[in-house]
């Protein structure tokens, strides 16, 4: 139902993503993997929690679902993008990404 | 392009075939026919069914960087061990087809150089005269591409379990920029510890380290849902 000037929301995930996210985090393969990258143990209930918000959402439009579903993904983008780039990102593609190879290189050294 | 870099400054020796020019199809010798084909059938393989190579490939051409088989990668003999290589100055990925015996070698192999093509792409990266870059791109491909998955260092025998993962990453950087480039090891470890926490931490356009393909197909799978997820934040 969309309300008058606003565009309709929907969970950034089918609810679905999250279940299949929260039970791969889970598992044996992925703690394992994750011990032997950060020596650590994987949080997991996030997940489990988004799940949940994404249900209720579905089920109720729950305001507070909507909010701590949308609080916690933007976490995620922070954690993504919590560093300093060590180089300047372009606003163009290299512009001889596509030049033809050159056959009849000049000699240079 | 600035073509006036020396070969020997730059690695371009590792790749003897580089300069020769675009005969490298017409080769003479048997074996070297039989190495071309093979390389270009596992890299077909790799880039229509390799969850890490889709996603690559998919995110540089939304970048504006759409890669193109015959233009952007080559099949050719390389010096040594090494197994593959991106040049810049042409936008091309070397791969060394004399060195790539197995599906799942060159699937980490594209999956390595795509992640140095993703980075020319989408960032200013001085990949001749600035070693941080260098370093930084190094850093990410051996962490995105599965070259220091628990399996692959095994296979090494690197058995190491706490973040070794880590300790490979740092290690594969430094000798891939000792390949390259005529420095010390001392400076190498340097410029790669000066940039090990950003760059270790830049995951894009995964999202995530993809440690299995189970991972990169997630990975994948969110890169596709892209849209709805950023307008939904």
């Amino acid at each position: 139902m969309d309300r008058s000037g606003q565009k309709l929301w929907r969970p950034p995930r089918a609810c679905d993503d999250y279940w299949s996210e929260f039970r791969h985090c889970k598992s044996l393969w992925n703690r394992f993997h994750h011990y032997y990258t950060h020596g650590t143990s994987p949080s997991c209930q996030q997940w489990k929690e988004d799940y949940r918000n994404c249900r209720e959402w579905e089920k109720r439009k729950s305001t507070e679902a909507k909010e701590a579903l949308q609080r916690s993904e933007r976490n995620r983008v922070a954690e993504q993008t919590k560093f300093t780039p060590v180089w300047k990102l372009r606003q163009y593609p290299p512009r001889d990404w596509n030049m033809p190879l050159n056959q009849d290189k000049p000699q240079d050294s | 392009m600035d073509h006036t870099k020396q070969e020997g400054e730059y690695g371009y020796e590792l790749f003897p075939h580089r300069n020769m020019g675009k005969n490298k199809q017409g080769s003479i010798a048997e074996g070297q026919f039989t190495f071309n084909h093979k390389c270009q059938i596992m890299l077909q393989f790799a880039m229509e069914t390799s969850p890490y190579a889709k996603l690559l490939l998919s995110a540089m051409k939304n970048s504006g960087c759409k890669l193109f088989k015959d233009r952007h990668f080559s099949c050719e003999d390389c010096d040594g061990t090494v197994s593959g290589g991106f040049d810049a100055s042409s936008s091309q990925i070397v791969l060394c087809q004399n060195n790539i015996r197995q599906q799942s070698h060159m699937n980490r192999v594209v999956t390595h150089e795509l992640v140095h093509a993703f980075d020319h792409c989408r960032a200013d990266v001085d990949w001749f005269n600035n070693l941080r870059h260098l370093a930084c791109s190094e850093i990410r491909a051996a962490n995105l591409s599965g070259d220091c998955s628990f399996s692959t260092e095994a296979a090494r025998f690197n058995f190491g379990l706490k973040q070794h993962h880590q300790d490979c990453v740092r290690g594969r950087a430094i000798r891939s920029i000792l390949a390259v480039r005529k420095i010390g090891q001392e400076e190498a470890e340097k410029i790669v510890n000066e940039v090990f926490n950003t760059c270790f931490n830049d995951h894009a356009p995964f999202g995530r380290i993809p440690h299995s393909k189970k991972d990169a197909n997630f990975a994948y799978r969110d890169y596709e849902n892209r849209d709805r997820y950023y307008s939904n934040l």
